[in-house]
């Protein structure tokens, strides 16, 4: 096999890892093609087994003949190898930088992964588009599913299934997706069933600096809306951007061409300079100086909490407009890939009770990320430590990040109307990342059809969704609701999420002591609970089989 | 009554009422000696909206012809607004307001008019003794007495009548010693550690001054309390250059030599206008919800509360750590003895010692540290954050404690028997209360004032069964290992609780912890019984 032309020293006795808030361990290093592994002699010490593909850069030191690997993770995590021997050293840090920067799609981890566990359901068949149209059908017959994309002729990024009005053809969706940016044409994100008001998605229209227009565009967006009804676009950029972008050849929808929608712009910022804010982020989180003042002034100059404010105060600019405005919705930035989906998906979490459950977050993530055809590879092949050392055009960003990080924001606010807990959304970041699933692999629905990802790997919903699992996952505070919640985005509202960003500087032994005595009360309340119901039944029983006690 | 002369207009009818998660509603307002009572007949709750007026830190008014509004900054951070037709009714209101919410005479304020049925005036007044407290460690009786030397409080005023001090030390050095030190605060013994036979001590700045005066008597104290071992620490709560400073104005600090065997730090704490003015910066940063987070993360930094907490914090860990990981004794002391060194010397022994990590035992850390070892509450908590008065002994170095015993209670969820609701209700009831505890600024006032005879004391009220379910942490499970903080500025978080109890997002984390609390009262007891019952 080709990894092993990478291996050059495959194993290391007496190296000795060090990590914080963990006592050290000795023992033996070992590369796999996808693993980097350690072993130590003495048993119940525990291993470390990390993935190539989480390894976000590596440094070393030298002192005499001892070398010293930092390992940064994309799970942010920093680990410390200190290995004999200074060829050894070497050969190891290179071996590390090759495997964990692998060109190839079909040579990542989860094309080799063989579940340990039983498949009861197979995630990749969880979330079809059919099923999901089946739901609004159900709801609204104003709308079919078109399969114009089927061979992703249309629209690279997007499915073979959308979603469109009834009264719009698919020549005229041809049309119009010419008029957008890279083929994403407004289709269907959301259905809000309250009102039947929906929300749309796009990527910018392609006007440019002339001033075109699109009537099929025009006769698409309109079908949505109801008679002398107006709807609302959101432009995630502001307008002095949008107006740049017409000369690029780019543009949004004029007054004139469009008079039954009211534009408003926000000012979501784009990935480079969100990828930025991440890596000061994690630095001013790693910075172990004991200053008060530093710290705040790090964290302020991060803007990490501007952009969640911004994405947050977007989504609910939407919600409302849906739900107290009753009006329709199409919301688009650019190409329609990032800001678009996190203005859409968490709207969708405001104001639709499905997507706080487990499955329903599942579907979300399927529907408007994986589907939606957000690039998650492209986004996710570096994190914080990435430092741009690789030559190639740079398009990592934190865009599903941070939408997770606005939802943990909603989720702390509404600690009752969630039914995942924290865990669900760290885990998503992890695999999003770095992961032995298949789920995140790929930048869109065509590339994923094209590796044959639901027949060569396991999806994540597949693990995800066995019992034990969604147990452990779950919410115990959870009480459905099913009212719009809506967040504060005051900033002294917004935290810093320290499930992520500072996960690996402190010591949560206490925090997960306490989170495990809280289960333990909620499970045994409902122990007593089911002990009392089957007493009372017991109780009710006796009586009925015993005339003689209502005699007496 | 005297108080009538204040009231010009008692009552208003159509008074609208907006306050923080409620509709404004209209209804009948009512002025009384001590509370504000607003009432709605037509309303869907029968219980009128009480407001202790010693609870208004600051009144604004905003007269017009036919009507006038009036708003009312609360100690506890709260900001309501009444809106009342007539100017007349609104400006007689406002003075009479402003003048009974300032009242200045101990024996006028409500807590000697409150009279609950579930209290009585014969149960015991306070926690515990400085007697009782001694007689409960057994394991001191050797090297340590009870002195009853201030039994008259003539030998220091605001200390209580009894004090626990080296059992060699007679209470004419004590006398001695007290001459050397400011306000007579002679070094006292606070905590005892059992593991290493070591102690926390605390006493007020030695008065040296310019010419380097020295007093063998406090010398020999001190020798005392290390005797055998080989050092001892006295952490100064001021800057080394302040020590230096306050030599001019008579006071200073123990000079390595006369005072052999012990080790001096300083690690300056703020107190005082510092304190009080952060404290107005932080309050009026939460109050600000316009909408960018650089100017909230900068106001935030700006008003270096979080640096106080972190100060407090990393001194108090100083402390614990000379006691429990050195084996060595501590004294500690800042100036006058009343505030920083109370804040250090409390906190040192939630770090260390789990008996005050419990309900009881952390209200009789409270009682002991604070209340009887003469913390000025009613100078320093005279007004809060929104008060326009100028401010003279404000300082809310008791708010501070309550901040950094809520960090510690977030680092640690299972250690603390108590919840994040008794903070808060201490945190207000500090300002402004029915209780007579926090009266006063030293026991001797409490005794001359009758607080013990004529009011009631909050900290029995807490320990009552129905609070103390409230008040409990339904996670608690006791350690004996100290609690050692992280103060990595990351680990430390604004008291939203407090900070921002009245904004909107506190409503959601309000409902939480309902659930919380029924789900754990639920569990452990009516289904506990329920089980027995229908077992048996």
């Amino acid at each position: 096999m080709e990894f092993a032309e990478l291996i050059k020293t495959p194993r290391v006795d007496g190296v000795v890892l060090r990590r914080p808030f963990q006592p050290t361990v000795e023992g033996t290093l070992c590369l796999t093609g996808h693993h980097l592994i350690l072993s130590s002699r003495q048993d119940n010490t525990e291993e470390l087994w990390l993935l190539h593909a989480n390894i976000d850069c590596i440094e070393k030191r030298f002192v005499g003949t001892l070398g010293t690997i930092i390992v940064k993770c994309k799970d942010l995590r920093v680990i410390q190898l200190d290995i004999p021997g200074m060829e050894e050293c070497l050969n190891i840090a290179s071996s590390i930088e090759a495997l964990s920067t692998l060109d190839s799609v079909s040579l990542m981890y989860p094309f080799f992964y063989r579940p340990m566990f039983e498949v009861i359901e197979d995630g990749w068949n969880s979330f079809l588009p059919e099923d999901s149209f089946k739901d609004l059908e159900s709801m609204t017959d104003e709308w079919r599913l078109s399969d114009v994309n089927q061979d992703y002729c249309v629209c690279a990024s997007y499915p073979p299934l959308v979603a469109v009005p009834k009264d719009v053809d698919d020549d005229t969706l041809r049309k119009a997706a010419a008029f957008r940016h890279a083929g994403r044409f407004p289709v269907l994100s959301y259905y809000h069933k309250k009102n039947g008001m929906v929300m749309m998605r796009s990527g910018q229209p392609l006007t440019g600096t002339n001033g075109r227009r699109c009537k099929e565009d025009e006769k698409l967006i309109n079908a949505t809306l109801r008679a002398g009804k107006r709807g609302y676009i959101i432009d995630t950029r502001t307008i002095a951007v949008a107006q740049q972008a017409k000369a690029r050849g780019g543009g949004f929808e004029s007054e004139a061409n469009y008079p039954q929608w009211r534009r408003i712009h926000k000012a979501i910022e784009r990935s480079s300079v969100l990828q930025e804010s991440l890596i000061k982020l994690v630095e001013a989180c790693n910075d172990q100086s004991h200053n008060m003042d530093r710290w705040l002034s790090k964290l302020e100059a991060s803007n990490w909490q501007t952009h969640v404010k911004e994405i947050l105060t977007t989504a609910c600019l939407a919600a409302q407009c849906i739900d107290r405005e009753g009006a329709s919705v199409l919301v688009h930035g650019t190409e329609g890939t990032d800001s678009t989906l996190q203005v859409t998906s968490l709207a969708q979490i405001i104001l639709d009770p499905t997507c706080r459950t487990i499955r329903g977050f599942q579907a979300l993530v399927e529907r408007e990320w994986l589907q939606a055809g957000h690039p998650f590879q492209q986004r996710c092949v570096q994190s914080a430590y990435g430092n741009g050392s690789s030559v190639k055009v740079r398009c990592e960003a934190p865009v599903f990040l941070l939408f997770l990080d606005c939802v943990w924001q909603i989720l702390r606010q509404f600690p009752c109307s969630f039914q995942f807990s924290e865990h669900f959304l760290v885990l998503l970041f992890e695999h999003a990342y770095a992961s032995q699933f298949g789920t995140f692999l790929g930048n869109s629905a065509a590339e994923r059809a094209k590796l044959k990802l639901s027949q060569k790997t396991v999806s994540l919903w597949s693990w995800v969704n066995r019992p034990q699992e969604a147990q452990r996952l779950s919410n115990p505070l959870y009480e459905a609701n099913s009212l719009v919640i809506w967040p504060s985005v005051a900033p002294q509202s917004l935290l810093l999420w320290e499930g992520v960003f500072l996960r690996w500087n402190r010591s949560s032994r206490c925090l997960d002591e306490a989170y495990e005595e809280m289960v333990h009360i909620i499970e045994y309340n409902k122990e007593l609970q089911n002990k009392v119901n089957s007493l009372r039944r017991q109780l009710a029983e006796l009586e009925t089989d015993d005339p003689l006690q209502h005699t007496e | 009554m005297e108080f009538s002369e204040h009231i010009k207009t008692a009552n208003v009818e159509d008074v609208v009422l907006r306050r923080p998660f409620y509709q404004p509603t209209k209804g009948t307002l009512c002025v009384t000696g001590h509370h504000l009572i607003f009432s709605n007949r037509g309303g869907d709750s029968a219980r009128p909206f009480l407001l202790l007026l010693r609870n208004i830190d600051a009144i604004e008014k905003r007269p017009s012809v036919s009507s006038g509004t009036i708003t009312l900054k609360c100690k506890d951070l709260c900001v309501l607004q009444l809106d009342i037709p007539g100017m007349e009714e609104c400006l007689n209101i406002a003075s009479s307001i402003e003048s009974l919410s300032s009242l200045e005479t101990v024996s006028e304020m409500y807590p000697f008019f409150y009279r609950p049925p579930f209290l009585s005036l014969q149960d015991q007044w306070g926690l515990s003794s400085t007697e009782q407290h001694y007689a409960q460690m057994k394991e001191i009786h050797d090297g340590w007495r009870v002195s009853q030397v201030n039994r008259d409080y003539s030998v220091s005023p605001s200390y209580p009548p009894a004090v626990i001090v080296p059992h060699s030390i007679d209470d004419e050095t004590l006398v001695k010693a007290a001459r050397f030190r400011q306000g007579g605060r002679f070094p006292v013994l606070c905590y005892y550690h059992r593991e290493t036979g070591t102690v926390i001590m605390r006493s007020s700045q030695p008065l040296s001054g310019a010419n380097r005066k020295r007093c063998r008597e406090d010398e020999l104290l001190l020798q005392a309390v290390i005797d055998g071992s080989e050092l001892g620490y006295i952490i100064d709560t001021r800057s080394s250059q302040q020590a230096q400073q306050a030599r001019m104005t008579g006071g200073g600090f123990e000079s390595k030599s006369c005072y052999r065997g012990w080790k001096r730090l300083h690690r300056q704490l703020e107190k005082g206008k510092v304190l009080q003015e952060s404290l107005i910066k932080l309050v009026e940063a939460c109050g600000d919800q316009s909408h960018s987070v650089d100017r909230w993360l900068s106001k935030l930094e700006n008003s270096k509360w979080l640096s106080h907490v972190q100060t407090a914090l990393s001194t108090a860990g100083l402390v614990a750590e000379c006691v429990e990981r050195d084996g060595h004794s501590v004294l500690v002391h800042g100036s006058e003895g009343t505030d920083t060194s109370l804040l250090v010397s409390s906190l040192a022994q939630l770090i260390l010692d789990p008996d005050s990590r419990t309900l009881a035992g952390f209200l009789g850390l409270l009682e002991r540290e604070w209340v009887q070892a003469g913390h000025p509450f009613q100078q320093r908590c005279a007004h809060s954050a929104y008060s326009h008065v100028r401010l003279r002994h404000e300082a809310p170095v008791f708010v501070l404690l309550l901040d950094c015993v809520w960090q510690l209670a977030r680092q640690f969820p299972l250690a603390m028997g108590f919840s994040e609701p008794l903070l808060l209700r201490l945190a207000k009831e500090v300002y402004a209360s029915d209780y007579g505890t926090f009266l006063c600024n030293s026991d001797q006032e409490r005794c001359v004032t009758g607080v013990k005879e004529r009011t009631h004391c909050l900290f029995q009220s807490l320990l009552r069964a129905n609070e103390r379910q409230h008040y409990s942490n339904p996670l608690y499970e006791r350690t004996e290992l100290a609690i050692w903080p992280s103060i990595q500025p990351p680990s430390l978080q604004l008291w939203k609780g407090l900070f921002l109890q009245w904004t909107d997002d506190a409503l959601h984390l309000v409902e939480a912890q309902k659930v919380i609390q029924n789900l754990v009262s639920q569990c452990h007891r009516p289904l506990n019984e329920k089980v027995e019952n229908t077992d048996g």
